[in-house]
């Protein structure tokens, strides 16, 4: 009986219809080749298959977008395990805080992670902000992703915002209660917007139930859509912008 | 370009290995958890302790686990303890280290645990699986564990009856609450009908002196050791005020007549007078110079406290000057009381009294309306005019839920001598009250330490989380009522619960309950009994007072006892039907001497003082009730000291039947009157 040696057993692997269906190009590493790679490959397309090496350094734009993407990344992925162990309930909710805390494995983890990564999410958002408008990235053409980006700031404050209900403490609560009074005193439609976003007339398990369909379901949505126009749009308007001295290079040279 | 690239992969394979050992501290955390190693010790122990290698092995391979309670009556209360505290129900622990000790028995333990869970009394963080948290050790725990010292406010929790046989601290507690009339400032669930003794003040002026009033005021413990009123710590401006409003209230015109009546009386002997008073027993509650019950006024200097007058028209009728006191009115002759007072002005005085302590005041009626607003403002309306306080809210805050109160939500003030928690709040609030900030308007009650540390543990019980319904404790039927109409007068004028208890309320001065008085004692030898008291226990120095009772409301109050406070599980006979001298009472003699119980009881010239002498018992008491204590003593009295000897039946009617044959020497069949 022959025994398959590693090498042909590679081979055969490789002709596989599965394989071939996943990896469709190979690793040939010519510029044909790699621009197939990133065209024909979801993830990848929303990149441009050919970036300058000054895009990429840290001071060209100090990375604040990825590091933004990358809590985004993070806190769906802390996010959903966080889901298993909680309820939206009032008697449920603030119990299971403290499961996670004494029972779950690696829950002090996985809190703190999601936690300080909402954090991070929302700092880093507003300093890539203040990098793109210091570096006048905001001009035309790009004024459109501004509006975008605008948009994505707003809904990352909401999504931290309806995240803080959840735990169901003294904070929450008392920060929810100001946070939607504040709501009420918009004109004409204050009180319908308050009663609108708590689901009643005081902070109660309706409310904490709309926080969380809010915040796991609707946001992250609405979130995931705009983020893909934003990142696709970067690429539209030719790629990232750095400091204007750089700005008449990074236009003519970026493939459109 | 080569470098760069490597220089690259090289920051690219750091930072990837320091990354992975990040990832890897929330496992290992996970791993090295507390718990873990605590189970570990418990195993080694167990092992060590176990009587067989099965048992070895048992503890060997326990596996390692978050054991807990699921209390699901308690709002689906988790206690996870049992994590760490493994052995708590564990026999082989007894002694064990914590925390792998055995929990001491309790009447919860261990047969309750698991309906009750830990946290129902020990409080702290049931869910909590480290040991800072589960304690409450952490800065600002919400739930923090209940001082050993304190425990039994756990107790209390579930029974709020006022007084807990198992748990005399909490029971002390409460009975001090009671006492120093916490309740009438501050509102407690089931005290809402709490009236305070604190005499009305509408006879001040008939009474005594400004003089008197102002050293009252000044410190009122040191005018009456026993008085449970607190000192105000008022200012000379204060008292000045309060007197003057005090002196300024109008009299009841009826006290008024009384007293001034009584004043125009001759006086009395002094020498029958002493002799009328001891035979009273009054300091059954009084003291005389520190001898005494001291539930009620030191008397040494009565008669330098209140004038001639008041004396005799309150020892005729105490009930019309203070409503709420606790003192029997007896039934003294007007000469008999004339005496009484004629020996408190020649011996029961201060001798150092400044002159004119009793001299009435002349009212400033300036003073008198500031003093008026003080009556108010300082709360003394609270327990001397509660009319005054219809409203609905108490002078001082709610106590209910106290006992789970955060110490972050507490106001520590001036206090940072105090380490902060919720018990050593407490036991400043109660040492000193006033020492939190300027403007408090809580009294000093002047409490000792042990009186401190058992209130402490009667407010700790004051829960503010819901206990449910099938925990609240049964009462044992005991809650025998008090008859109304003429009896009910009767047991008012002779205020028998100051010292009896009957079911569940009354005093704890006498050692003999009422409430199967009437399946205890015989009818005749009650009548008797309540005309001429004497003491049945010698030992005792409280002794039931003689109230010089007529006959025929003796015999009236003996009739309702007889009838009211029976208990059907009582037999009038115990031996069914057949004569006592059936029973072999020569054998109960032999009984009766080999259990020792001379030990305690006299029969005849010998046996000790301990119990009550047994050598009439066929006169006193009834051979159900004796068969019955004799099977089981503590059922009727929880701490009574008679040992339960576990007797047989049969054994138990010797030992009646025995008793039956003892008949005091020359025993009267009814002698009544007066002794």
């Amino acid at each position: 009986m022959n025994i398959p040696s590693l090498d042909s057993l590679g081979r055969w692997f490789r002709g596989t219809s599965v394989y071939r269906s996943i990896v469709r190009h190979g690793v040939a590493e010519t510029s044909r080749n790699r621009s197939l790679i990133v065209f024909e490959n979801l993830f990848l397309h929303v990149h441009p298959v050919k970036v300058r090496e000054k895009a990429l350094r840290f001071k060209h734009t100090y990375w604040l977008g990825g590091i933004t993407m990358v809590c985004v990344i993070v806190l769906v992925a802390s996010g959903v395990p966080l889901m298993f162990y909680y309820h939206p309930s009032v008697p449920q909710a603030y119990q299971d805080m403290k499961e996670l805390k004494y029972v779950v494995d690696n829950g002090v983890f996985l809190r703190n992670l999601h936690r300080w990564g909402a954090h991070l999410m929302v700092f880093g958002a507003f300093l890539h902000m203040l990098r793109v408008f210091y570096h006048g990235a905001y001009q035309p053409p790009r004024q459109f992703n501004w509006v975008v980006g605008v948009v994505l700031l707003v809904l990352t404050l909401f999504l931290s915002y309806t995240g803080y209900l959840l735990p169901w403490d003294q904070l929450a609560f008392w920060g929810v209660s100001v946070g939607t009074n504040m709501a009420r005193e918009a004109p004409v439609i204050g009180d319908k917007l308050r009663f609108f976003l708590l689901g009643g007339n005081a902070v109660s398990e309706n409310a904490l139930l709309r926080f969380y369909v809010l915040h796991c379901v609707l946001l992250p949505v609405v979130l995931f859509l705009f983020l893909g126009v934003h990142i696709w749009r970067i690429r539209k308007d030719g790629g990232v912008k750095g400091p204007s001295e750089e700005a008449p290079d990074a236009f003519h040279e970026e493939e459109p | 370009m080569k470098t760069d690239s490597f220089r690259l992969r090289r920051v690219f394979a750091i930072t990837s290995v320091a990354f992975l050992f990040t990832l890897a501290i929330s496992p290992a955390k996970n791993y090295f958890r507390e718990y873990r190693s605590i189970q570990e010790q418990f195993r080694k122990l167990g092992a060590s302790r176990a009587h067989s290698l099965k048992d070895a092995k048992t503890y060997q391979n326990r596996p390692v686990a978050i054991s807990q309670i699921w209390l699901r009556d308690f709002g689906n209360r988790v206690d996870r303890c049992t994590t760490c505290h493994q052995g708590v129900a564990d026999p082989a622990m007894a002694n064990a280290p914590e925390p792998h000790r055995l929990h001491p028995w309790t009447a919860h333990t261990p047969g309750d645990s698991d309906r009750m869970g830990c946290t129902s009394c020990h409080s702290g963080e049931g869910l909590a699986t480290v040991r800072g948290d589960a304690h409450g050790t952490t800065a600002d725990s919400s739930s923090p564990l209940t001082p050993l010292a304190n425990i039994e406010a756990g107790c209390g929790r579930c029974h709020t009856s006022e007084a807990v046989p198992q748990a005399a601290l909490l029971s002390r507690g409460r009975a001090l609450i009671t006492k120093a009339g916490c309740y009438a400032c501050h509102s407690v669930r089931g005290h809402e009908q709490f009236r305070s003794e604190a005499p009305p003040l509408n006879s001040v002026a008939v009474k005594t002196g400004g003089e008197w009033v102002r050293q009252w005021l000044k410190n009122p413990r040191a005018m009456d050791p026993n008085s449970s009123m607190p000192n105000f710590q008022l200012d000379t401006q204060q008292i000045e005020e309060l007197t003057h409003y005090l002196f300024s209230r109008p009299v009841n015109p009826e006290l008024a007549a009384k007293v001034a009546a009584a004043s125009q009386e001759a006086p009395g002997d002094a020498v029958s007078g002493k002799k009328i008073f001891s035979e009273s027993r009054c300091i059954t509650c009084h003291t005389v110079e520190g001898k005494g019950n001291g539930s009620a006024p030191e008397l040494s200097k009565v008669a330098s406290m209140a004038s001639r007058g008041w004396l005799l028209a309150f020892i005729r009728d105490p009930h019309a000057f203070s409503p709420e006191t606790r003192m029997p009115r007896y039934h003294f002759s007007d000469s008999e009381s004339r005496d009484l007072v004629a020996y408190f002005e020649t011996e029961l005085k201060d001798f150092d009294a400044p002159e004119g302590i009793l001299d009435p005041l002349h009212v400033n009626q300036t003073l008198a309306e500031k003093g008026a607003k003080a009556f108010r403002g300082l709360g003394c309306f609270a327990c001397h005019d509660p009319a005054q306080g219809t409203i609905k809210e108490k002078f001082g805050p709610d106590l209910n839920g106290l006992g789970d109160k955060r110490a972050a939500s507490l106001d520590f003030g001036r206090r940072t001598d105090l380490a902060r928690t919720l018990p050593a709040w407490t036991a400043a609030k109660l040492m000193d009250p006033r020492s939190f900030s300027a403007g408090l308007k809580m009294p000093n009650y002047g409490f000792k330490n042990e009186d401190v540390q058992a209130i402490v543990t009667a407010l700790l019980s004051l829960g503010s989380k819901p206990v449910p319904e099938a925990y609240h404790p049964v009462s044992h039927g005991t809650s025998a009522p008090i008859p109304g109409g003429a009896i009910g007068q009767l047991v008012q004028q002779y205020r028998c619960l100051s010292c009896h208890q009957i079911g569940t309320q009354g005093g704890d001065i006498s050692t003999a309950p009422l409430t199967f008085e009437g399946s205890k004692v015989k009818r005749d030898w009650l009548v008797n009994y309540l005309m001429l008291s004497f003491t049945i226990r010698p030992i005792l120095e409280e002794r039931m007072p003689i109230f010089r009772i007529p006959k025929d409301e003796a015999e009236k109050l003996a009739d309702a006892i007889e009838s009211f406070y029976v208990n059907p599980a009582i037999p009038e006979d115990p031996f069914a039907g057949r004569p006592a001298s059936d029973q072999n009472a020569s054998e109960g003699q032999r009984l009766y001497v080999a259990n020792g119980c001379r030990a305690c009881h006299i029969i005849g010239p010998s046996g000790g003082y301990y119990g009550p002498p047994l050598t009439d018992t066929s006169t006193r008491l009834k051979p159900g009730w004796v068969f019955k204590w004799l099977k089981d003593p503590q059922a009727w009295r929880a701490d009574v000291r008679c040992p339960n000897y576990g007797l047989t039946d049969t054994d138990a009617l010797r030992i009646t039947a025995y008793l039956e044959t003892l008949r005091a020497p020359g025993a009267q069949k009814s002698s009544g009157g007066k002794g």
